[in-house]
């Protein structure tokens, strides 16, 4: 079998006593269930011949009994970023930002699509950069330490990650072909390059800056990034303050000014500037050679910097704090023109240089190295290993595969790299209550496999409320998955029941089409209505419509309750038909018979004759029916002979013949004689 | 890293054989070798004792809990030969049914999908594989498997509900023709596949590979692929990943995960099936995922530990 080329890392459960055997394992949804148990006493034990049982813990004891191990569960989980309140932002601001991009107009070609493409990484590194704001200003307004330990290593983190993604968006996204390339990443450099900042605030805050100890390093670090002009100012007040160095300082100067720079616009060809750059360069080399700076040794180590003199820039290592810093110095002294393939030799040369074997490159280093070297695959794959996420690899894959950079690189699960990534991604979401719903639209966005994790991982959300059962619902009815429906309202309807909330357990399982509940759930209401003479939830019942069909005890339900609503309404006739209809039609259930004679009673008393003759020989037949016991329900039990039903059957006799012989008399009458 | 965001001590007298979450991962059911079944409310990092389950008279080996549409229901299953249902009904937690027909200790028990109703397998040292059915009103039906496992089975797991062929809806209130099936492991070292005709059960697949007792098995939950997956492991210490690439499941291979120097006693798979854990003799717990290439790699370790954490750095481009 594989061997993993990396040894498998150990997570390590805290507090678990490392002196128990073995380790029980179980899934939740979102959390693992850890405990310490003792396996073999089990298995051994469990085999019928005694003689057979592996003794492996050295102990036959079949019962399992012995010396007790802990008696404690872990409930262990991974350290989501999902948990950072303050990360919160960037996982919903991003969730709109992905959504955008996944809707943008795709008929845009060429360049406006390439703007719109950089527009996109632009917004989701502006909410990196709003998050370590926020997370800063977390980390500087809190009082213990460990958070604020906490929030700091956030800060990096989030650091890191836009200095990543802004090489990406410079490199990939926008392609900055040779000459704005340089551009580019000189203002990558100066925006992260940030540990001089404070030093270049002291010395230009200062009363008298040429005087400072640090001001040579500020010019320095002003040359180093390109910053022309404001070098260019610092010298100014230099010069003023020390007068002999006037000729030096105008020559500098000039060198300084005149050097040829790539424009973003297209008023040079590459060629044209290569030219004048060979120019300006050779000038600067024939003052240096002539000496004219030998008597002021800062200027003279600036104008080596000028001519690009690796040993010159290499001195000022501390200045410039990293080696991609110093690529981008010497690219800007030697080869401005640089073209995008040509980088990674000059990456893996200036790394090599800056490092000079003391140190070795750390995961970041290694990242945007393989970002100089244009290795799309291997910047993933190195961020999914050092980030404690899928936030970051998840949505730069997208980007990338909407700038049509990735070739399908075919996965057993996602079927491509970006569709594995965002289901990792969305899959993590889910284990927290409220961004789960974010969740939703990334497995939307998943053509292979996106449907399925979604269903596996909708039906895991617990329907705490009844407005959270209801939202769940409308994700799925509008996804068309019909079984997760069904599933949430029988377990909602299952809930209701055990609650004794009957009306709302009705009409979940209506909208579960489950009519084996909505039968059980209207025998409830039922045999409530017998036991207290009146109905709940009238309403639901009431209003129940073409639903009624679902089973036929729900039907019953209904028209019985509509018996009762004729009835109040004194339309005597109709629900008398009713009454009937619904023995007669075997709509009611044997056992409610008794139930719906004893109805009867009270019409069959009314001064009005209500019920034909016919209908009074149906109710005949029907009592007789019922007392004799071929009722033609089989399940129904045995007519009881009691005291109670007894006297019951008597005055329906009665009543039932006395109303006979009225209408028999009522329809005999001619009318009018 | 991880973090342990609740120790819940479970007060068992004995050695905890088995802990089980619920479906929304707000309950904890725990069972031990001092014959009792507890449950916890474990929410929001709390560990409130919901109940206390007494009712066998033998070390408790599992516990499963069935789907939440048939409300809170929990099987447990034990060396005294019995296995309980637990049933919540009004906020307590009774017995509602048990079932006795087993000669040996009850080593595994597993719900059926929620599609196919309210079904439980149990397997047993005495051989058998027991189905039992609720059919409505406080009744179980029964089927049993006799001599499904030579020696005894120790282990029972369904494969997913797959409607075979049709995607169209079914008409409300009518049932779609499932294929109902599961797999058993047992001390013949063999993994069967049962699967359900004319409402029999019958041996549809023998899986050998393993060379001594089967331990567990584990049938992946569907992502939609027409592939099933089963893993199994054994007292040979090995683990092996079964796959069957039709739908008429008849040709089952086998791919070895790994050896390992012990005994392997369970494995399971996550949710969505892309993680496999398997718990091993030799303290460990692993975690396996498939790589690109159709390899598994074993992506971490959980162990136990002195008590500090030590940061984890994924290996491989997969992650846990």
């Amino acid at each position: 079998m594989e061997e993993p080329d990396t040894e498998p890392p150990l997570v390590v459960v805290p507090g678990a006593d490392p002196s128990a055997r073995q380790l029980c394992f179980a899934w939740g949804p979102a959390e693992v269930l850890v405990c310490e148990t003792r396996f073999g006493r089990a298995g051994g034990s469990r085999s019928r011949s005694r003689s057979m049982s592996r003794a492996l813990t050295g102990s036959v004891a079949d019962t399992g009994e012995g010396a007790p191990g802990s008696s404690r569960v872990f409930v262990v989980r991974r350290d989501q970023d999902i948990y950072i309140q303050t990360l919160r932002k960037l996982f919903n601001e991003s969730h709109g930002i992905f959504m955008g991009l996944q809707r943008s107009e795709e008929e845009l070609a060429g360049k406006s699509r390439k703007a719109q493409l950089v527009q996109v990484s632009k917004n989701y590194r502006s909410v990196i950069r709003a998050c370590m704001e926020d997370m800063h200003q977390a980390a500087v307004s809190t009082r213990d330490p460990a958070l604020q330990g906490q929030y700091s290593t956030q800060v990096s983190i989030l650091s890191a990650m836009e200095l990543i993604w802004n090489l990406c968006e410079i490199l990939f996204v926008e392609a900055a072909a040779a000459g704005p390339l340089l551009l580019r990443l000189l203002d990558w450099v100066r925006l992260h390059v940030c540990d001089v900042d404070s030093m270049v605030r002291e010395v230009l805050s200062s009363e008298n800056p040429s005087k400072h100890k640090l001001f040579w390093n500020v010019v320095d670090v002003f040359v180093l990034q390109g910053r022309m002009d404001e070098a260019r100012h610092l010298l100014s007040k230099e010069v003023a303050a020390n007068p002999t160095s006037m000729n030096m300082y105008k020559i500098l100067d000039d060198l300084m000014k005149k050097m040829p720079m790539p424009s973003l616009g297209n008023t040079q060809t590459l060629t044209e500037l290569e030219l004048k750059w060979q120019h300006w360069h050779e000038e600067c080399q024939r003052f240096l050679q002539d000496g004219t700076f030998a008597s002021n040794p800062h200027m003279e180590s600036i104008c080596k910097i000028l001519v690009g003199d690796e040993d010159a820039i290499l001195e000022k290592k501390e200045l410039m704090t990293t080696w991609y810093h110093f690529l981008v110095t010497r690219l800007l002294y030697s080869h401005p023109t640089v073209k995008p393939m040509e980088l990674r030799f000059y990456a893996q040369s200036s790394m090599d240089l800056f490092l000079g074997g003391e140190s070795s490159p750390e995961p970041l280093d290694m990242i945007l190295m393989a970002a100089f070297e244009f290795e799309m695959h291997q910047v993933i794959k190195e961020c999914s290993i050092v980030l404690s996420n899928w936030w970051f690899v998840a949505h730069l894959t997208d980007l990338l595969d909407h700038c049509k950079l990735l070739q399908s690189h075919n996965l057993y699960f996602g079927s491509n790299m970006r569709e594995f990534l965002l289901l990792e991604y969305a899959s993590g979401l889910f284990s927290h209550h409220s961004l789960w719903q974010l969740g939703v639209d990334y497995f939307d966005h998943c053509p292979e496999f996106g449907r399925v994790y979604l269903e596996l991982h909708i039906e895991r959300i617990p329907l705490n409320t009844e407005q959270k059962a209801l939202k769940v619902l409308r994700i799925c009815e509008q996804r068309q998955m019909h079984e997760q429906v069904r599933s949430i309202c029988k377990i909602m309807a299952m809930k209701a029941l055990r609650n004794n909330r009957l009306g709302s357990a009705l009409s979940w399982s209506i909208r579960a089409k489950d009519a084996a509940f909505a039968t059980l759930i209207s025998d409830r209401f039922l045999k409530d209505y017998c036991e207290r003479g009146c109905f709940s939830d009238l309403d639901l019942i009431d209003n129940l419509g073409p639903s009624m069909l679902l089973s036929d005890r729900l039907t019953f339900l209904g028209k019985y309750r509509e018996f009762h609503r004729l009835y109040g309404e004194k339309r005597f006739p109709e629900a008398a038909r009713l009454l009937l209809t619904l023995m007669t039609a075997h709509i009611a259930p044997c056992s409610f018979w008794m139930t719906l004679l004893t109805d009867a009673l009270p019409l069959l008393e009314q001064k009005e004759i209500i019920f034909s003759a016919e209908q009074t020989y149906e109710l005949m037949r029907c009592l007789e029916d019922l007392t004799a016991g071929n009722s033609s329900d089989p399940s129904s039990a045995p007519f009881q002979e009691d005291d109670v039903e007894t006297t019951k059957v008597e005055m329906l006799r009665l009543a039932l013949a006395r109303n006979l012989a009225r209408v028999i008399v009522k329809e005999g009458t001619v009318e009018g004689s | 890293q991880v973090s342990v965001i609740n120790t819940v001590d479970t007060s068992h007298e004995d050695m905890i054989h088995d802990a089980q979450m619920d479906y929304y991962g707000t309950r904890l059911a725990t069972c031990s070798s001092d014959r009792s079944v507890k449950i916890f409310d474990v929410r929001n990092g709390g560990q409130i004792l919901i109940a206390d389950l007494r009712g066998h008279e033998g070390p408790v080996w599992q516990v499963a809990w069935a789907h939440p549409m048939y409300g809170n229901i929990l099987a447990s299953c034990s060396y005294d030969r019995k296995v309980i249902i637990w049933k919540e009904d009004n906020g307590t937690w009774e017995k509602t049914y048990e079932y006795t027909g087993h000669d040996s200790s009850v080593n595994s028990v597993c719900w059926a999908p929620h599609d196919y109703g309210l079904i439980l397998a149990c397997g047993s040292s005495d051989g058998a594989i027991s189905l039992l059915s609720y059919t409505g009103d406080g009744q179980w039906e029964v089927k049993k498997i006799s001599n499904a496992h030579t020696i005894g089975c120790n282990a029972v797991s369904w494969a997913p509900a797959v409607v075979p062929g049709s995607l169209i809806e079914q008409p409300s209130g009518q049932k779609p023709n499932y294929v109902k099936r599961f797999a058993s492991g047992g001390c013949d070292n063999l993994v069967k596949i049962w699967k359900e005709e004319d409402s029999q059960w019958k041996e549809e697949q023998k899986l050998e590979a393993h060379s001594d007792w089967v331990r567990d098995v584990a049938w992946a939950p569907s992502i939609g692929l027409p592939t099933s997956t089963i893993a199994s492991c054994s007292q040979d210490g090995r683990v092996f990943i079964w796959t069957c690439d039709d739908a008429s499941g008849n040709s089952w291979s086998p791919k070895l995960l790994h050896k390992f120097n012990d005994v392997v006693w369970h494995v399971s798979w996550s949710i969505t099936a892309n993680i496999l854990a398997v718990s091993g003799g030799d303290n460990k717990v692993t975690l396996w995922k498939e790589s690109v290439d159709g390899l598994w790699a074993c992506i971490s370790d959980v162990n136990k530990g002195q008590g500090g954490v030590s940061a984890v750095t994924e290996g491989q481009q997969n992650e846990q």
